[in-house]
């Protein structure tokens, strides 16, 4: 019963404790629920137990690993960590009804925002995971993390040829807004779903938006009808205040916010070096190659017969080019 | 239905009435019809019957590559063809007919949610059931599937359908989990709709929504389905308001037509009584 | 046309001189002196010895049939021609770029005075060529990748595979071909295909994967096919405002058919012929062999071609067919006729005519179109015995019909429905000569007898295309 459960999840980012919604889902439960877990911020899933993040790994022989958050909210519970313990049975059903609600509705829009939409993958998700996992993790997992999810989304809807473009993102944004609009009229102006205390309902509510809410993205639409919703904002702004307060001083929020804004700038110097000595390598390369096989040839003129042999140099190099 | 589609059909369906000759298409009801496409067609039957407006049900079997999303049912009323619950109930509320008006913000959230509810758990198991579980798939599913077609088709089709599920049960991490887990996430969810439900006639006290005609649609084919196991009926009888729920809904709006199963479109299994 | 060298006995010593003769074309004999044409007229020869040099993988035994007729020359005239023909058989094979023939003197011990040595010497294919191609046509591009193994098995056999990758549909084709040794004319080839077509007229996309064998002969003066099919055929909308006619034959089916064609061509040449007649005759029976599609239908083309004064042409066509459904079950929309168009009726939008529902032509179970035309050389004569003579102005009457028909009804109904509201069409145009395969075609047209429904194209139309009403 001592023994320390171990949680590895995504590291964090932006304000937020974790980058990804399965692991602030277990993060806020764990919170919730007053369990004793050590939490393990890592960037790189082949380290987790189970290979995927978040994961937690129990000292118990016949549990082993366990990877999706209802299965480890599960596990916590009969560990005795259970935040849903004063909820009535209707309050449970309705944790069932609106966790299915927020699944259905809002995941395929937050999946599409911050992997399927090219100026957020881009600039924004792609280029965080790149920076934060290890190599060479880091040329592949985005990248697969990125058709993963696009597949996903082609099968849920039950379309194989779905394209990112306007005509998904309207449906699945149509979708996503009225849902946070049905949770921000079911949380009314109570400070958690249910009463005073959170419960797992809230977790999973809070695993959704705050993302929404904190990570900067170009293509902001969801972002901008969550800030509408007053009481959903101040509710997720509650709960990293109350439960997340270090995370509030991560310096990564500063350097992000600095690079949103002058992201064309920013890497200017390096750019304009970097596409210099690009240049100069392929001419050089070129150079090379043309002295070595012949195609050029540098003759060594004495001095004293500049004008005359200039035009054997010509036709000495004519031959060559022959 | 896409937005765009959606404010259109809206636009031009507002002016016209219900017409008469409005059909509903489905696969089979004898031979072909799988549990979860006879769930989601007895919603809609359902629906439309709470609402008051009459369709005739029409059996074909390439109903699934008439629909316009590739799901059934879908209903034909005018030139306008809609399918899926969803987009009916809204196409049907630009024509004034609605079942929901009276609910305040609060519980229209909570019947929105609960539908999902019903989606995830209840659609995703029966979806499980019939195209993951082998014994199920073999006996059941695929040559009930493949029927109308002549070999070798009926054999492509019927794993191509398979495989199709199968893929879309690993993406959404259904794809791990075992009959008895199944069984329990129908179980858990049956408590929920029963916890809510509670001594109440209907969902929303007195008047049925759509959210009961979703779950008459899919309780009321679970307990009348033959499976190879009678376990998942066991446990859907065993709540018994739910049971009363469904007994109520058959009486109310389903009991001017025969009393055989054939006229609603599904077979398997006799009514409740 | 290649060289023959053939080196000649001297006429009256059995060793003299030896002397060269060059024919470059045997129909016309090279004519040298009369004595020496006459005396190798005149010569007996034997053939001793046919040899083929310079085979790879090709099987010796293959070749016999094509170059055996040579042994039966009785003198040197003879023995140029049948060389020539067999060289021309070993051509049509296939599998060799190219073939010379030498005729010499038998050498060796048992070598006759008379006796002549034939070879044939032989440059074989490369074992596989390849081609890619990118094509972009209506809104997709796609990239073509082609592959050819001539001479697989040594005996003439012929594997292609085409491979189209779109960015909107994959197809592919894998075909063996293998003839008769000894009679090129009979040949089978079996073909396993995937096509995706698209049909704006219909609002119809169709998939189709099948597998196809089929077996050809001649036949006194005709060509006859037979042909087995299985072919998974898949139906789709093309657009959501497709009718719902069309929407109702979406899915999957079955066909397998037996066919049969009969083809006799008396034409000089496929495109643009002067003188002679075509006779097509296509009949195809799906269902008893297994598969959902039962029904029966027939096809026929018929087309004649005249020469008047001034090296015009005149020529007549008539096509039609019929398809009758075996069984309760309706046809497929896969499966009727079509008729319109700037390689039918023209004048009409293509496939634009007949039984239609909310904008979308669902073809027809029968059919018949006709056309009259007269075709002259282009005015003035421009680039005349050059790049003139691909073109051709054509003065040209189209008619035809497409309906469905009440089976129950007799005959006499039958033609009577066939002959009311005939479409006919009249005009002018330009006809350019593409090789010999395809023609096209700028018509000025002017559609009459147009019935509720049809479209029509009045006015220029351009036409592309092999099969042309």
């Amino acid at each position: 019963m001592a023994a320390p459960l171990e949680l590895y999840c995504w590291k964090g980012a932006w304000g937020l404790p974790s980058v990804d919604t399965d692991s602030l889902i277990v993060l806020a439960y764990a919170k919730f629920a007053g369990a004793p877990v050590k939490v393990h911020k890592i960037t790189n899933p082949w380290r987790s137990p189970t290979g995927v993040l978040p994961s937690l790994k129990t000292t118990e022989k016949n549990t082993g690993s366990l990877s999706k958050p209802s299965n480890i909210i599960i596990h916590l519970r009969k560990q005795k960590y259970n935040a849903d313990y004063d909820l009535s049975a209707k309050e449970g059903a309705d944790t069932l009804a609106f966790v299915s609600l927020l699944e259905e509705k809002l995941l395929p829009a937050l999946i599409y925002t911050l992997w399927v939409d090219s100026k957020n993958y881009v600039d924004v998700t792609r280029r965080w995971y790149a920076e934060n996992i290890p190599f060479p993790l880091n040329f592949l997992l985005p990248n697969r993390i990125h058709t993963q999810q696009l597949d996903r989304l082609r099968l849920v809807r039950g379309d194989p040829t779905l394209e990112p473009g306007e005509q998904l993102e309207k449906e699945l944004y149509y979708d996503a807004l009225e849902c946070m609009t049905l949770l921000s009229q079911r949380l009314g102006s109570q400070k958690f779903f249910f009463g005073d205390s959170p419960s797992s309902l809230d977790a999973y509510v809070f695993g959704h938006l705050s993302p929404l809410l904190k990570i900067k993205l170009p293509n902001g639409k969801l972002q901008q009808h969550l800030n509408s919703l007053d009481n959903l904002r101040q509710y997720c702004s509650n709960i990293l205040v109350l439960y997340f307060p270090s995370e509030d001083r991560e310096p990564t929020s500063h350097n992000v916010s600095v690079h949103s804004e002058s992201s064309d700038f920013d890497n200017e110097p390096h750019k304009r070096r970097n596409q210099i000595l690009s240049v100069l390598f392929a001419l050089g390369s070129m150079l090379g190659y043309a002295i070595l096989t012949g195609i050029v040839s540098i003759q060594r003129v004495p001095q004293a017969a500049i004008a005359g042999p200039q035009h054997t140099e010509s036709r000495g190099e004519e031959d060559e080019d022959e | 239905m896409s937005l765009a589609a959606e404010a259109f059909v809206s636009q031009i369906s507002a002016a016209d009435p219900w017409p008469e000759n409005a059909t509903l298409y489905q696969p089979l009801g004898e031979d072909q019809i799988l549990l979860s496409d006879c769930a989601s067609s007895l919603a809609v039957q359902a629906y439309l019957r709470m609402c008051n407006l009459p369709v005739q049900v029409c059996c074909r079997p390439n109903a699934e590559y008439m629909s316009p999303s590739g799901k059934v049912p879908f209903v034909h009323v005018g030139n306008q063809v809609v399918s899926e619950l969803g987009p009916i109930v809204q196409f049907t509320k630009a024509k004034g007919h609605s079942l929901s008006d009276g609910l305040d913000d609060i519980q229209r959230a909570e019947m929105k949610a609960y539908m999902e509810l019903v989606n995830n758990m209840l659609l995703t198991a029966e979806l499980y059931i019939q195209w993951c579980d082998y014994n199920t798939a073999a006996e059941i599913s695929r040559p009930r599937y493949s029927s109308p077609y002549s070999w070798p088709l009926n054999h492509i089709l019927a794993y191509q359908k398979q495989w199709e599920v199968r893929r879309k049960m690993t993406a959404i991490g259904w794809a791990g989990k075992s009959l008895e887990q199944v069984y329990e996430d129908v179980s858990q969810c049956c408590q929920a709709l029963s916890q809510r439900l509670g001594t109440q006639p209907y969902f929303f006290n007195k008047q049925p929504t759509e959210l009961d005609a979703l779950v008459f649609g899919h309780l009321f084919t679970l307990l009348t389905t033959r499976l190879t196991s009678d376990e998942l009926r066991e446990k859907v009888k065993s709540y018994s308001n739910l049971l009363a729920f469904c007994r109520r809904i058959e009486q109310s709006y389903f009991e001017d037509s025969q009393a055989g199963s054939s006229s609603r479109g599904f077979s398997k299994g006799p009514s409740l009584f | 046309m290649g060289t023959v060298h053939a080196r000649s006995l001297d006429p009256l010593p059995m060793q003299g001189p030896e002397l060269g003769v060059h024919a470059d074309d045997i129909e016309v004999p090279d004519v040298e002196q009369e004595t020496k044409q006459e005396v190798l007229e005149n010569k007996d020869v034997i053939v001793q010895q046919v040899h083929i040099d310079g085979l790879g993988r090709t099987k010796e035994d293959y070749l016999t049939y094509e170059i055996a007729d040579v042994f039966r020359a009785k003198n040197l005239i003879d023995v140029m021609k049948r060389a020539h023909k067999a060289r021309q058989n070993l051509l049509r094979l296939g599998i060799f770029r190219q073939v010379e023939v030498v005729i010499d003197t038998s050498q060796g011990v048992d070598a006759l005075p008379n006796g002549l040595d034939v070879t044939f010497q032989v440059t074989e294919l490369r074992r596989m060529t390849g081609s890619y191609n990118t094509m972009v046509g209506n809104n997709e591009g796609s990239m073509v990748l082609g592959l050819k193994m001539p001479n697989v098995f040594g005996r003439a056999e012929k594997f292609t595979f085409q491979f189209s990758y779109g960015t909107k549909e994959t197809s592919y084709g894998l075909s063996f071909f293998k003839p008769q040794p000894g009679n090129f004319e009979r040949n089978f080839a079996v073909n396993l295909y995937k096509v995706t077509g698209q049909f704006p007229w219909s609002s119809l996309r169709e998939t189709d994967r099948g597998v196809s064998t089929e077996f050809s002969f001649p036949l006194w003066k005709t060509n006859h096919t037979l042909k087995w099919e299985g072919v998974w055929r898949e139906l789709g909308c093309l657009a959501r405002t497709a009718s719902f006619a069309v929407r109702e034959e979406s899915g999957h089916s079955l066909k397998s058919s037996l066919s049969h064609a009969m083809v006799i061509d008396t034409r000089n040449s496929t495109i643009l012929p002067r003188r002679g007649a075509l006779l097509k005759i296509n009949q195809e029976l799906a269902g008893y062999t297994g598969g959902d599609a039962s029904f029966l239908k027939e096809d026929f083309e018929l087309q004649f071609n005249r020469r008047l004064i001034w090296e015009s042409v005149l020529s007549a066509s008539l096509w039609g067919g019929c398809l009758l459904p075996i069984g309760e079950q309706p046809t497929s929309i896969a499966d009727r006729f079509y008729l319109g168009g700037p390689t039918s009726v023209r004048g009409f939008s293509m496939y634009s005519m007949g039984p239609q529902s909310e904008g979308d032509y669902l073809g027809g179970e029968m059919y018949w179109a006709g056309g009259v035309h007269l075709y002259t050389p282009l005015p003035f004569r421009p680039g005349k015995g050059g790049f003139g003579d691909l073109f051709r102005t054509h003065f040209f009457l189209n008619a035809g019909n497409l309906c469905n028909l009440n089976y129950g009804d007799g005959p006499g109904a039958h033609l009577r429905k066939l002959a009311e509201c005939i479409r006919w069409s009249y005009g002018v145009g330009i006809v350019m000569r593409l090789g010999n395969i395809a023609r096209l075609e700028l018509n000025y047209c002017i559609p009459m007898g147009v019935q509720s429904g049809d479209r029509i194209c009045d006015g220029v139309q351009f036409g592309a295309g092999i099969r042309f009403l």
